[in-house]
Protein backbone atom coordinates (compact mmCIF):
# COMPACT_ATOMS: atom_id res chain seq x y z
CA UNK A 1 0.00 0.00 0.00
CA UNK A 2 2.88 2.34 0.61
CA UNK A 3 3.48 2.45 -3.09
CA UNK A 4 0.01 3.90 -3.59
CA UNK A 5 0.82 6.49 -1.02
CA UNK A 6 3.80 7.53 -3.05
CA UNK A 7 1.88 7.75 -6.27
CA UNK A 8 -1.29 9.40 -5.09
CA UNK A 9 0.03 11.31 -2.13
CA UNK A 10 2.36 13.48 -4.14
CA UNK A 11 5.33 15.11 -2.52
CA UNK A 12 3.52 16.55 0.45
CA UNK A 13 2.77 13.30 2.18
CA UNK A 14 -0.93 13.99 1.99
CA UNK A 15 -2.38 10.54 1.77
CA UNK A 16 -5.75 10.25 0.21
CA UNK A 17 -8.40 9.59 2.84
CA UNK A 18 -9.60 6.36 1.38
CA UNK A 19 -6.37 4.46 0.94
CA UNK A 20 -5.22 4.09 4.51
CA UNK A 21 -8.68 3.07 5.60
CA UNK A 22 -9.18 0.40 3.05
CA UNK A 23 -5.65 -0.81 3.59
CA UNK A 24 -6.34 -1.37 7.25
CA UNK A 25 -9.15 -3.63 6.21
CA UNK A 26 -12.26 -1.92 7.43
CA UNK A 27 -15.32 -4.17 7.38
CA UNK A 28 -16.73 -2.66 4.25
CA UNK A 29 -13.23 -2.53 2.80
CA UNK A 30 -14.16 -4.32 -0.39
CA UNK A 31 -16.30 -1.53 -1.76
CA UNK A 32 -14.39 1.33 -0.20
CA UNK A 33 -11.19 0.18 -1.73
CA UNK A 34 -12.74 -0.08 -5.12
CA UNK A 35 -14.16 3.44 -4.91
CA UNK A 36 -11.05 5.02 -3.46
CA UNK A 37 -8.90 3.62 -6.25
CA UNK A 38 -11.29 4.70 -8.94
CA UNK A 39 -10.97 7.88 -10.95
CA UNK A 40 -14.18 9.68 -11.79
CA UNK A 41 -14.59 12.56 -14.24
CA UNK A 42 -16.79 15.25 -12.72
CA UNK A 43 -17.81 18.86 -13.16
CA UNK A 44 -16.85 21.44 -10.54
CA UNK A 45 -20.56 21.86 -9.74
CA UNK A 46 -20.72 18.18 -8.88
CA UNK A 47 -17.68 18.53 -6.62
CA UNK A 48 -19.24 21.52 -4.87
CA UNK A 49 -22.41 19.49 -4.34
CA UNK A 50 -20.59 16.41 -3.09
CA UNK A 51 -21.46 15.44 0.46
CA UNK A 52 -19.68 13.79 3.32
CA UNK A 53 -21.41 12.07 6.24
CA UNK A 54 -18.74 13.31 8.67
CA UNK A 55 -15.27 14.83 8.45
CA UNK A 56 -13.46 11.53 7.87
CA UNK A 57 -16.07 9.92 5.68
CA UNK A 58 -15.73 9.29 1.99
CA UNK A 59 -17.10 11.94 -0.33
CA UNK A 60 -20.20 10.97 -2.21
CA UNK A 61 -21.80 12.32 -5.37
CA UNK A 62 -25.41 11.26 -5.88
CA UNK A 63 -24.86 8.77 -3.07
CA UNK A 64 -22.01 7.06 -4.90
CA UNK A 65 -18.59 7.16 -3.27
CA UNK A 66 -15.88 8.96 -5.17
CA UNK A 67 -12.17 8.29 -4.89
CA UNK A 68 -9.86 10.16 -7.20
CA UNK A 69 -11.51 12.82 -9.30
CA UNK A 70 -10.56 14.51 -12.54
CA UNK A 71 -11.81 17.83 -13.90
CA UNK A 72 -11.07 19.94 -16.95
CA UNK A 73 -11.28 23.69 -16.59
CA UNK A 74 -9.67 27.03 -17.15
CA UNK A 75 -6.92 28.24 -14.83
CA UNK A 76 -8.10 31.57 -13.43
CA UNK A 77 -5.22 32.39 -11.11
CA UNK A 78 -2.03 30.75 -9.96
CA UNK A 79 -0.52 31.52 -6.56
CA UNK A 80 2.84 30.00 -6.04
CA UNK A 81 3.88 29.55 -2.42
CA UNK A 82 6.88 27.91 -0.84
CA UNK A 83 5.27 24.61 0.00
CA UNK A 84 2.37 24.54 -2.37
CA UNK A 85 0.88 26.05 -5.43
CA UNK A 86 -2.77 27.07 -5.60
CA UNK A 87 -4.66 27.10 -8.89
CA UNK A 88 -8.19 28.45 -9.18
CA UNK A 89 -9.97 26.33 -11.74
CA UNK A 90 -13.18 27.45 -13.47
CA UNK A 91 -14.98 24.98 -15.69
CA UNK A 92 -18.07 27.10 -16.30
CA UNK A 93 -20.11 25.25 -13.67
CA UNK A 94 -18.25 26.70 -10.70
CA UNK A 95 -14.81 27.41 -9.31
CA UNK A 96 -12.61 25.30 -7.12
CA UNK A 97 -9.06 25.51 -5.85
CA UNK A 98 -6.54 22.90 -6.84
CA UNK A 99 -3.55 22.67 -4.52
CA UNK A 100 -0.35 21.05 -5.48
CA UNK A 101 2.25 20.41 -2.81
CA UNK A 102 5.61 21.38 -4.16
CA UNK A 103 8.62 19.14 -3.80
CA UNK A 104 11.36 21.71 -4.21
CA UNK A 105 14.07 19.06 -4.18
CA UNK A 106 12.82 17.48 -7.36
CA UNK A 107 13.74 19.09 -10.65
CA UNK A 108 11.46 16.78 -12.49
CA UNK A 109 8.61 18.33 -10.58
CA UNK A 110 9.22 21.86 -11.73
CA UNK A 111 9.46 20.67 -15.29
CA UNK A 112 6.17 18.85 -14.95
CA UNK A 113 4.25 21.72 -13.38
CA UNK A 114 5.98 24.61 -15.07
CA UNK A 115 3.85 24.68 -18.19
CA UNK A 116 0.60 25.63 -16.49
CA UNK A 117 -0.46 29.16 -17.38
CA UNK A 118 -3.36 31.39 -16.45
CA UNK A 119 -6.37 31.37 -18.82
CA UNK A 120 -5.31 28.02 -20.29
CA UNK A 121 -7.41 24.89 -20.04
CA UNK A 122 -5.98 22.16 -17.84
CA UNK A 123 -6.87 18.71 -16.61
CA UNK A 124 -6.55 18.29 -12.87
CA UNK A 125 -6.50 14.93 -11.14
CA UNK A 126 -6.53 14.45 -7.39
CA UNK A 127 -8.75 14.01 -4.38
CA UNK A 128 -11.39 16.25 -2.88
CA UNK A 129 -10.43 17.82 0.47
CA UNK A 130 -11.68 20.51 2.79
CA UNK A 131 -9.78 23.13 4.70
CA UNK A 132 -12.01 25.06 7.04
CA UNK A 133 -15.13 25.60 5.04
CA UNK A 134 -13.36 25.59 1.74
CA UNK A 135 -13.22 22.70 -0.66
CA UNK A 136 -10.19 22.10 -2.76
CA UNK A 137 -8.64 19.39 -4.88
CA UNK A 138 -5.44 17.97 -3.54
CA UNK A 139 -3.90 17.69 -6.97
CA UNK A 140 -1.63 14.80 -7.82
CA UNK A 141 -1.46 15.82 -11.43
CA UNK A 142 -2.13 18.93 -13.48
CA UNK A 143 -1.41 19.22 -17.15
CA UNK A 144 -2.41 21.51 -19.95
CA UNK A 145 -5.34 20.42 -22.10
CA UNK A 146 -3.97 21.54 -25.43
CA UNK A 147 -6.63 19.96 -27.61
CA UNK A 148 -9.90 21.89 -27.14
CA UNK A 149 -11.86 18.70 -27.72
CA UNK A 150 -10.61 17.37 -24.40
CA UNK A 151 -12.91 19.81 -22.63
CA UNK A 152 -15.97 18.60 -24.52
CA UNK A 153 -14.87 15.01 -24.17
CA UNK A 154 -14.64 15.54 -20.45
CA UNK A 155 -18.17 16.98 -20.21
CA UNK A 156 -19.57 14.07 -22.18
CA UNK A 157 -17.57 11.58 -20.15
CA UNK A 158 -18.83 13.11 -16.91
CA UNK A 159 -22.41 12.78 -18.17
CA UNK A 160 -21.79 9.20 -19.26
CA UNK A 161 -20.32 8.20 -15.93
CA UNK A 162 -23.12 9.92 -14.02
CA UNK A 163 -25.65 7.94 -16.02
CA UNK A 164 -23.61 4.78 -15.55
CA UNK A 165 -23.50 5.28 -11.79
CA UNK A 166 -27.28 5.78 -11.81
CA UNK A 167 -28.04 2.76 -13.88
CA UNK A 168 -25.14 0.61 -12.83
CA UNK A 169 -26.16 0.75 -9.19
CA UNK A 170 -29.49 -0.83 -10.00
CA UNK A 171 -27.88 -3.59 -12.04
CA UNK A 172 -25.34 -4.16 -9.28
CA UNK A 173 -28.20 -4.55 -6.84
CA UNK A 174 -29.88 -7.12 -9.03
CA UNK A 175 -26.61 -9.01 -9.44
CA UNK A 176 -25.97 -9.23 -5.73
CA UNK A 177 -29.57 -10.20 -5.07
CA UNK A 178 -29.52 -12.69 -7.89
CA UNK A 179 -31.52 -15.34 -6.10
CA UNK A 180 -34.32 -12.97 -5.28
CA UNK A 181 -34.35 -11.23 -8.61
CA UNK A 182 -37.18 -11.48 -11.05
CA UNK A 183 -34.89 -12.78 -13.73
CA UNK A 184 -35.62 -16.38 -14.53
CA UNK A 185 -32.73 -17.21 -16.75
CA UNK A 186 -29.44 -17.53 -14.91
CA UNK A 187 -27.35 -15.96 -17.65
CA UNK A 188 -29.39 -12.76 -17.47
CA UNK A 189 -28.07 -12.04 -14.00
CA UNK A 190 -24.55 -13.14 -14.71
CA UNK A 191 -21.86 -10.62 -13.92
CA UNK A 192 -21.52 -9.45 -17.49
CA UNK A 193 -20.13 -5.94 -17.48
CA UNK A 194 -22.34 -3.06 -18.47
CA UNK A 195 -20.13 -2.30 -21.43
CA UNK A 196 -22.25 -4.76 -23.39
CA UNK A 197 -25.57 -3.13 -22.58
CA UNK A 198 -25.54 -1.21 -25.85
CA UNK A 199 -25.70 -4.43 -27.89
CA UNK A 200 -28.92 -5.90 -29.25
CA UNK A 201 -30.52 -8.38 -26.84
CA UNK A 202 -29.45 -11.55 -28.66
CA UNK A 203 -25.81 -10.44 -28.87
CA UNK A 204 -25.93 -9.53 -25.18
CA UNK A 205 -27.32 -12.96 -24.36
CA UNK A 206 -24.53 -14.63 -26.30
CA UNK A 207 -21.82 -12.59 -24.56
CA UNK A 208 -23.36 -13.17 -21.17
CA UNK A 209 -23.69 -16.88 -21.80
CA UNK A 210 -20.10 -17.28 -22.95
CA UNK A 211 -18.75 -15.23 -20.06
CA UNK A 212 -20.74 -17.38 -17.63
CA UNK A 213 -19.04 -20.55 -18.90
CA UNK A 214 -15.81 -21.86 -17.42
CA UNK A 215 -12.85 -20.36 -19.24
CA UNK A 216 -11.25 -22.61 -21.82
CA UNK A 217 -9.10 -22.10 -24.88
CA UNK A 218 -11.54 -24.07 -26.92
CA UNK A 219 -14.40 -21.73 -26.17
CA UNK A 220 -18.07 -22.58 -26.46
CA UNK A 221 -19.76 -24.59 -29.20
CA UNK A 222 -22.38 -22.84 -31.24
CA UNK A 223 -24.98 -25.46 -30.37
CA UNK A 224 -24.63 -24.67 -26.65
CA UNK A 225 -25.01 -21.00 -27.45
CA UNK A 226 -28.12 -21.73 -29.50
CA UNK A 227 -29.59 -23.80 -26.69
CA UNK A 228 -28.81 -21.19 -24.05
CA UNK A 229 -30.19 -18.30 -26.02
CA UNK A 230 -33.25 -20.17 -27.18
CA UNK A 231 -32.51 -19.76 -30.85
CA UNK A 232 -32.34 -23.42 -31.84
CA UNK A 233 -33.66 -23.96 -35.30
CA UNK A 234 -32.84 -20.42 -36.29
CA UNK A 235 -29.25 -20.92 -37.31
CA UNK A 236 -29.24 -17.85 -39.49
CA UNK A 237 -30.17 -15.53 -36.65
CA UNK A 238 -27.47 -16.82 -34.35
CA UNK A 239 -24.75 -16.88 -36.98
CA UNK A 240 -25.76 -13.34 -37.89
CA UNK A 241 -25.39 -12.22 -34.28
CA UNK A 242 -22.06 -14.03 -33.95
CA UNK A 243 -20.81 -12.43 -37.16
CA UNK A 244 -21.66 -8.99 -35.80
CA UNK A 245 -19.93 -9.75 -32.52
CA UNK A 246 -16.85 -10.89 -34.41
CA UNK A 247 -16.95 -7.74 -36.53
CA UNK A 248 -16.92 -5.71 -33.34
CA UNK A 249 -14.03 -7.79 -32.07
CA UNK A 250 -15.89 -8.92 -28.97
CA UNK A 251 -15.91 -12.59 -29.90
CA UNK A 252 -13.58 -14.76 -31.97
CA UNK A 253 -13.77 -18.27 -33.33
CA UNK A 254 -11.32 -20.74 -31.80
CA UNK A 255 -10.48 -24.27 -33.01
CA UNK A 256 -12.99 -24.21 -35.84
CA UNK A 257 -15.88 -22.15 -37.14
CA UNK A 258 -18.35 -23.40 -34.56
CA UNK A 259 -16.44 -22.67 -31.35
CA UNK A 260 -16.40 -19.16 -29.95
CA UNK A 261 -14.71 -17.33 -27.14
CA UNK A 262 -14.77 -13.82 -25.68
CA UNK A 263 -11.96 -11.52 -26.68
CA UNK A 264 -11.62 -9.99 -23.24
CA UNK B 1 -24.19 30.97 -8.15
CA UNK B 2 -22.12 33.94 -9.26
CA UNK B 3 -19.23 31.86 -10.61
CA UNK B 4 -21.41 30.29 -13.24
CA UNK B 5 -20.48 30.75 -16.89
CA UNK B 6 -22.70 28.34 -18.76
CA UNK B 7 -21.75 27.07 -22.20
CA UNK B 8 -24.25 28.25 -24.79
CA UNK B 9 -24.96 28.39 -28.50
CA UNK B 10 -26.83 31.22 -30.20
CA UNK B 11 -30.25 29.65 -29.62
CA UNK B 12 -29.69 29.56 -25.84
CA UNK B 13 -28.55 33.19 -25.57
CA UNK B 14 -32.01 34.73 -24.98
CA UNK B 15 -32.33 32.63 -21.81
CA UNK B 16 -29.12 34.12 -20.40
CA UNK B 17 -29.55 37.88 -20.82
CA UNK B 18 -27.72 39.59 -17.97
CA UNK B 19 -25.73 36.46 -17.13
CA UNK B 20 -22.23 35.27 -17.85
CA UNK B 21 -21.79 32.63 -20.53
CA UNK B 22 -19.11 30.80 -22.46
CA UNK B 23 -19.59 30.95 -26.18
CA UNK B 24 -17.43 28.73 -28.35
CA UNK B 25 -17.46 30.29 -31.80
CA UNK B 26 -15.67 31.12 -35.02
CA UNK B 27 -14.90 34.78 -35.79
CA UNK B 28 -16.42 35.87 -39.10
CA UNK B 29 -16.02 39.60 -39.43
CA UNK B 30 -14.29 42.15 -37.31
CA UNK B 31 -14.69 45.89 -36.94
CA UNK B 32 -12.91 48.12 -34.43
CA UNK B 33 -14.66 46.99 -31.29
CA UNK B 34 -17.14 44.43 -32.54
CA UNK B 35 -16.74 40.99 -34.00
CA UNK B 36 -19.41 38.88 -35.64
CA UNK B 37 -19.01 35.25 -34.72
CA UNK B 38 -20.68 32.01 -35.63
CA UNK B 39 -21.82 30.02 -32.60
CA UNK B 40 -21.77 26.24 -32.36
CA UNK B 41 -25.31 25.93 -33.73
CA UNK B 42 -24.45 28.06 -36.76
CA UNK B 43 -26.22 31.21 -35.53
CA UNK B 44 -24.46 34.56 -35.68
CA UNK B 45 -23.72 36.54 -32.55
CA UNK B 46 -22.20 40.00 -32.07
CA UNK B 47 -19.37 40.17 -29.58
CA UNK B 48 -18.32 43.52 -28.10
CA UNK B 49 -14.58 43.25 -27.79
CA UNK B 50 -12.39 44.10 -24.88
CA UNK B 51 -10.04 46.91 -25.65
CA UNK B 52 -6.77 45.87 -27.33
CA UNK B 53 -7.75 42.25 -27.48
CA UNK B 54 -6.18 40.17 -30.18
CA UNK B 55 -8.45 37.87 -32.13
CA UNK B 56 -6.85 35.39 -34.46
CA UNK B 57 -9.35 35.12 -37.31
CA UNK B 58 -8.27 31.62 -38.27
CA UNK B 59 -8.74 30.23 -34.77
CA UNK B 60 -11.85 29.11 -32.96
CA UNK B 61 -12.35 31.07 -29.77
CA UNK B 62 -14.26 30.75 -26.55
CA UNK B 63 -15.67 34.07 -25.42
CA UNK B 64 -16.46 34.45 -21.75
CA UNK B 65 -18.83 37.36 -21.43
CA UNK B 66 -22.04 38.92 -20.30
CA UNK B 67 -25.13 38.55 -22.45
CA UNK B 68 -26.39 42.06 -23.29
CA UNK B 69 -29.36 41.01 -25.43
CA UNK B 70 -30.41 37.95 -27.42
CA UNK B 71 -27.71 38.43 -30.04
CA UNK B 72 -24.97 40.38 -28.25
CA UNK B 73 -22.29 39.32 -25.80
CA UNK B 74 -19.90 41.69 -24.06
CA UNK B 75 -16.52 40.02 -23.82
CA UNK B 76 -14.84 39.62 -20.44
CA UNK B 77 -12.10 37.31 -21.62
CA UNK B 78 -11.25 35.15 -24.57
CA UNK B 79 -9.51 31.82 -25.00
CA UNK B 80 -8.07 30.72 -28.32
CA UNK B 81 -9.01 27.14 -29.05
CA UNK B 82 -6.92 26.64 -32.17
CA UNK B 83 -7.80 26.08 -35.83
CA UNK B 84 -9.48 22.68 -35.40
CA UNK B 85 -12.71 22.30 -33.50
CA UNK B 86 -15.60 20.00 -34.25
CA UNK B 87 -18.49 22.44 -33.86
CA UNK B 88 -21.10 19.72 -34.18
CA UNK B 89 -19.58 17.97 -31.20
CA UNK B 90 -19.50 21.27 -29.32
CA UNK B 91 -23.15 21.94 -30.12
CA UNK B 92 -24.23 18.43 -29.18
CA UNK B 93 -22.38 18.82 -25.90
CA UNK B 94 -24.06 22.19 -25.25
CA UNK B 95 -27.47 20.68 -25.87
CA UNK B 96 -26.70 17.86 -23.42
CA UNK B 97 -25.53 20.38 -20.82
CA UNK B 98 -28.95 22.05 -21.10
CA UNK B 99 -30.79 18.75 -21.00
CA UNK B 100 -33.00 18.92 -17.89
CA UNK B 101 -31.70 15.52 -16.82
CA UNK B 102 -28.22 16.98 -16.31
CA UNK B 103 -28.46 20.77 -16.17
CA UNK B 104 -29.26 21.44 -12.52
CA UNK B 105 -27.57 18.31 -11.33
CA UNK B 106 -24.19 18.65 -13.01
CA UNK B 107 -23.82 22.10 -14.53
CA UNK B 108 -25.16 24.64 -12.06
Amino acid sequence: MSQYGDIYGGGGGFLQGGSPYSASGSPSGGRNKEASHSLRPLTVAQLLKATQAHADAEWTVDEAEIGQVTIVGQVVTIQSQTTNCVYWIDDGTGRIEARHWVDSTSEEDSAKWGGIEETKYVRVTGTLKTFGNKRYINATHIRGATDPHELYFHILEAITITLMVDRGSSSAASASGAAASAYTSPQAVSSAPDEYSHLPPLQQKIIRFISAQPRSDEGVHVSSIARATGTQGDAEKISDALDKLMDEGLVYSTIDDSHFNLST
Amino acid sequence: MSDLSTRVNSARLPDYVGKTVRLACKPLQRSADLVTVQAADGGEVMVQLLRDVDIDASSYIEVVGKVMDATTVKMMSVIHLGPDLDMKLVNDTIELIHDPRFYTRMFT
